[in-house]
Order: structure tokens, then sequence, then C-alpha cells
């Protein structure tokens, strides 16, 4: 029995809904991304209740110190062990399966220990020791809140250590993790899931996002070990001054973080093109076109990754005008690799039909909200609309849209792997209870939050009530709890997952085929 | 019209819903329509898909293009630019920001004159947003500590009143309290 497994049945409550099955002989696959999936659950729980804290701390006028801190934990554990996680473990399992490559050993270990370890110091660091550095850390802001006395040296230490680890699970544990299985190592018969090739546009995807993930985060990696070196008394803080100029690491930071995203859109429109065709309902199982859905990916991630300068187009003329209107040109080019995507998936689903189920249906709400959510990140990226946008709440709705976005999408494609991992199947009511309360949920909070955001709301802002924006911060609430309890109908229906030779009479809900 | 669109954030909102309650009404539809209990063989022609393909691509295209092109005129690079190119008197505000006030060299101006602000900050991520009476955000600028230049662009008023200035980069404990208030007055007075 592997660590992974062991540790799985180990995990109260949620253990029940990843059980995995050791009798297929696919503990290998199966094991350490089932882990790393219930794990991110977890997480999720956590930041659902500081999501839910956020307005009631407002709304009973509590310390604002509270807000700051329930902010910074809330969009930290959403997005790096929540979200990031999800689709580490899924991602691997699909890598795994498909190309009969296992998934255990010293590496998805240390990928999950980085992960969880450095994800639990940063929420100590932020809930304990009040370092409400908020999601991006708005460097020199960590350093500066230690010499005004906001939160101690020692919250400051542990902070940027746990950080540290999720940084280098992110940045070269996960990449290479997956960059080893796509091109070393012997394939084994017996891991094979469903046989495909890194030309396959389902697999394309999953490789070029490591590598992004790799080339753009080493930069901040060496910036942010450097501090963390000197934090810890190693070397002199003098001695790291081009380190800590905040112009170097904000940059370092941007170019990786943004990247980030794109990367892990790269990543879920890869796992749709390859699910999609899998519930066709004339049984080809092809998309319209793997030409037109590579095309899409290889945009995607080309005009993406000079397009984080538009985070920095309110730094006028420390951003030259050229690099901005730059920034602008290629993030509206990154709409055309999504323009692709949308009429690859389209045309496939035109040409072919669906069989419709709970998982894929999630894959395309998913999706849906994936174009919303683009469309209010280039709106937002053009130099004229910036000046109005930028650190307000649309920002921060931009940020939630894309990361629901892709954990739906991520979800959905769940529902698929799951009979495989567990030999268990779930209930399809409530899993269109599921897809359609998040569905309703998620579009209503993104909607709103832009409109706060054109009203002149402040992101990251602890007073609501002080320019009448308390109306928005209900609707953020009453569709916030809308995704929770949709959430809840998921985690429910692991629960209560049956074993498929007991899922008699819901034919629709047996597993599929050997892909 | 334009003016609404690019001079007000309510009008990127419309343009947000513009590209994308279109795209979702014909999405659900496709998909509902396309949604089969039973699996049967495609009966779909295979001809029309390309040029399918080339109207959409040509449709997203020209409004990429348009709404780019049209919102120009309305970027602060591009008045900064053309108001340092005029040659027309422009009157300097220098803001300091630091956690968490601001100390701005000038709080009262004038309606119709050109004004450069330029901002530095002293210690930590700062920004400063101006926000018209009405609460809509006239123009926000990143601050950020240790650079050589301020940051800075040049806006013209057109409306008297008292604009709230606001902090909109994340800057600590007290950020929500971080705010001042500049006075434009009309002209002559």
């Amino acid at each position: 029995m592997l660590t992974a497994t062991k540790i799985l049945q180990n995990v109260p409550i949620f253990n029940r809904m990843f059980p995995v099955d050791q009798s297929d002989g696919l503990e290998e696959v199966n094991s350490w991304p089932a882990l790393m999936i219930v794990t991110s659950f977890v997480w999720l729980f956590v930041a659902g209740l500081l999501g839910v804290a956020m307005p009631i701390i407002q709304v009973m006028g509590l310390d604002t110190e509270w807000f700051y801190r329930a902010l910074t934990a809330h969009a930290a554990a959403l997005s790096f062990p929540f979200a990031f996680q999800l689709m580490v473990g899924i991602s691997l399992h699909r890598a795994g399966g498909c190309l009969g490559k296992s998934v255990s050993g010293w590496l998805p270990a240390l990928n999950y220990i980085c992960m969880n370890l450095g994800a639990a110091l940063l929420a100590v660091a932020i809930l304990v020791g009040g370092l409400s550095v908020s999601l991006v850390l708005m460097f020199p802001l960590p350093v500066v809140g230690v010499a005004t006395g906001q939160w101690s040296m020692s919250a400051l230490i542990l902070g940027f250590t746990g950080i540290g680890l999720v940084l280098f699970t992110m940045i070269i544990w996960y990449p290479v993790n997956i960059l080893k299985i796509s091109f070393f190592g012997d394939s084994r018969e017996e891991l094979v899931l469903s046989a495909r090739t890194i030309n396959d546009p389902g697999m394309l995807g999953m490789v070029l996002a490591s590598l992004v993930l790799l080339i753009t985060g080493t930069p901040l990696l060496i910036v942010a070990t450097y501090v963390l070196v000197a934090l810890y008394g190693l070397i002199p803080l003098a001695a790291i001054a081009w380190a800590t100029e905040p112009v170097v690491f904000q940059f370092a930071f941007f170019v990786f973080a943004h990247n980030l995203m794109e990367a892990m859109a790269l990543m879920v429109i890869s796992g749709i093109y390859a699910t999609l065709p899998l519930y066709l309902s004339d049984g080809t199982r092809k998309l319209y076109s793997n030409t037109l859905a590579n095309l899409a990916l290889w945009i995607l991630l080309l005009t993406s990754f000079s397009s984080f300068l538009h985070h920095f187009i309110t730094l006028l003329p420390n951003l030259p005008a050229s690099l901005a209107y730059h920034a602008n040109i290629m993030s509206w080019a990154t709409g055309i690799g999504s323009a692709l995507s949308i009429f690859t998936i389209l045309a496939t689903i035109w040409k072919h039909g669906v069989r419709m189920n709970p998982g894929l249906l999630a894959c395309l709400m998913g999706f849906t909200l994936y174009i919303l959510d683009g469309a209010s990140a280039v709106v937002t990226s053009n130099v004229a609309w910036s000046f109005h946008l930028h650190g307000t709440m649309w920002q921060s709705g931009h940020t939630m849209t894309v990361l629901v976005a892709m954990s739906f999408m991520w979800l959905g494609v769940i529902y698929h792997h799951y009979p495989v991992m567990t030999g268990r199947v779930l209930d399809d009511k409530l899993g269109y209870w599921f897809v359609g309360l998040v569905s309703v949920g998620s579009i209503g909070a993104a909607l709103v939050m832009l409109a706060g955001g054109a009203a002149g709301m402040p992101r990251r802002f602890a007073d609501w009530a002080q320019g009448d924006w308390m109306i928005y911060g209900d609707f953020i609430q009453l569709f916030g709890a809308m995704i929770g309890i949709g959430m809840l109908a998921l985690a429910i229906n692991l629960m209560k997952s049956r074993q498929i030779d007991q899922a008699s009479g819901h034919p629709a809900s047996a597993p599929e085929p050997a892909e | 019209m334009l003016d609404f669109i690019y001079m007000n954030a309510w009008g990127a909102f419309a343009i947000t819903l513009f590209m994308f309650i279109p795209f979702f009404i014909v999405f659900l539809f496709m998909v509902r329509k396309r949604t089969v209990t039973k699996p049967t063989p495609s009966t779909v022609e295979q001809g029309g898909y390309a040029q399918a393909e080339w109207m959409w691509l040509g449709l997203v295209s020209v409004v990429f293009v348009g709404v780019n092109i049209a919102s120009i005129g309305y970027m602060p690079t591009v008045a900064t630019a053309n108001a340092v190119a005029s040659g027309q008197e422009i009157t300097d505000v220098s803001v300091t920001a630091q956690s968490w006030s601001y100390d701005i060299s000038d709080s009262k101006i004038e309606v119709g004159h050109p004004i450069r602000f330029s901002g530095k900050s002293t210690d930590t991520m700062h920004g400063f947003a101006i926000y018209h009476p009405d609460g809509h955000v006239l123009f926000t600028m990143m601050l950020m500590p240790g650079l050589a230049n301020p940051t800075s662009l040049i806006h013209t008023f057109t409306e008297p009143g008292t604009y709230t200035v606001r902090c909109l980069e994340y800057c600590g404990l007290s950020h929500h309290e971080m705010r001042d208030e500049i006075v434009v007055v009309a002209r002559n007075g």
C-alpha cells in the first residue's frame, strides 16, 4: 500500500470522498492524485469559512484587522492549496493514466508535502501572526509592516517560509513531475487508462503549462530564495538590496503570477479537449479539429507571456506608454486563442451531439464562466479602462471568476475520473444540483463584483459602507453562499457514492468503458 | 456614447456584457439543441463549418480591433502626451503618499486647466485614485516606492466639486482610511 493511500484512509470525513480502489492494480496512478484532490477539498472548506467571515466582519463592525487577515488567508487558500493542488491532482492522474507512467515516488510526495506544509505555515502566519499582505504580497508591504508594527518579524519569516515552499511546488516540483511523466521512463501497459500522445490537444496543454511555470517562475524563485535566506540571517539584508528593490520584486512576481493563471488556463482547456470527445453522441470521440484546438493553445501561450505588463499600466511613465500599449494588444490577442477554443468546442458539440451528464455540464458551465472572466480581463487590460478600473473590485471579480471557472472545469473532469480512481459512481441528481447552484452563484458573484468595481468599490478594503458599496457586498455574500451550497452538494455526492457493481438502475451514472 | 463607454467604468461593464451575453445565449442554445439521450450517428453536413469559422474569427477580430481603436482618444497616456506636445500651460501637483496619508502640494484646482499629477511613495505600494463627486473613478495611479521618477499623468477637470482621493493599492491595516480631497473650482473663482 502506498503512503498516499495510508494517509488518505486516515483523513477523517474527507476520506470517504475518494477511497482509492486498491483491487484494480492502478494504485500507482490513483493514490497520490486522490490524496491531493481530497486535501484540496479540505482547503476549500477552510477558504469558504474565511470567505463568509469577511462580510460578517464588516456588517458586525468588528476590528478591520480581522477583515484583512481573512482576506489574505481566503485568497491564499483558494489559489494555492485548493485550486492549484486540485489541478495538480487531476492532471497527474491524467498524465499517468494517458501515458502509462507511475505517479508515485519522491516527486509527487515532495509536491504534496511542500504545497500543504507551505500553505499551513502561511495560514498560521496570517491568522495567528497577523501577516495581512493580501494574495499578491504587495511587496515591500511585508517588511514595511514589520517596521510599522502591523505584524512581527516572526510572522513574516514564517509566512515567507510557507510561501517559499508553495513556490517551489508550483515552479519546480510539479512542472518537473509532468515533464518527467511526459518525456522520460517507459510506458507500462497495465497503467494505461486511455493511450494518448503529447500531440493530442488534451495532453499538449499540460506540457506547455509546465514549461510556462518553470520559465516564468525561475526569476521569482531566485529573488524569493535570496530574500528568505536573508530573513533567516544567513546573509545580510544589505547584500540582497538588488532583490528587495520593490520594482525588481514586483516585476519578477507578476511575470510569474500572471503566467501562473495562464498556465492553469492552458491546463484546463486541455482538460476539456480531452474530456468532451468522450461524451459525443455519435461515438466518434474526436474534436472538430485537433489543429484548431492546438493552435488555440499556442496562441494563448505566446500572447499571454508579455501581457503580464498590464498589471503596471497605471505606473506611467515608469512603465513606458509603449509597453502599456503592447500589454493592451497582447492581452486582447489572448482572446483570439479563446475564440478558437470556443469555436472548437461548439463545432464539436454541434457536429457530433453530446450525451449530457453532470460532469460534462460542469466543464461546459465552467467554460462559459471562463469566457465571462476573459471578457472582464481584456476590458480591464485596455489602457483607457485600466485607469478607471485598476484597484477596484473589478480585479477581485476577475481573479475570483477565473479561479472558480478553472476549478469548476476540473471538478467536471473529476466526474469522469472518479469511477476509475475509486471504483464508485456518483448520483446524477445531486450532480445537477451542484452544477446549477455553482453556475448561478458564480456568474452572479462575478457580475456583482464587476458592477461593484464599475461603481468604484475598492478591492481589499475593509469599509464597504464608506462609498455606499455595502449592497454589492450583500449580493456577493448571497451568491457566494450559493456556490458554497453547490459545493456541499458535491461533497454529499462524493460521500454517498456507490460501488460500481451496486449502481443498478442508473445507467447514466455507469462509468464509461475503458477509454 | 463613446464618452460614456470609455470615460466611465460602467461603459466597461456594458462592453463586457455585450461580449458575454450573446455568447452565453448562443452557447446554451447550441448545447441544449445538440444534447441527445441516445447515441446516434452524426447526420450533420460536413460543409459550412469552415465558413462559420472564418465568420466567427472575423467578427471577433472586428469587435476587438474596433473597441480598442475607439479607445485610443480616451487613454490617459495619449491625453498626457498630447497635453505635453500642445505646449499649453500645465500646472504641476506633486503627491507624496505614505502609510496612511497623502501630502498633496495643491488641493485646489481650476476647471479646464491641465494638471500634471506626479506621485511618489515613501514606504510601500500606494495608489492615488481620484473619485468624481458622483462616485465613479476618474483615474487611478500606482505609486511604487524606490523609483527615481514619479508616476504621473495629466488630467483636465471639467466640473467643479469636491473630489475624493483614495488609495487603491492595498497598503496595510489602515488602507481603507487613507484618503484625502481635492476641490475643483470654476475658472476665476
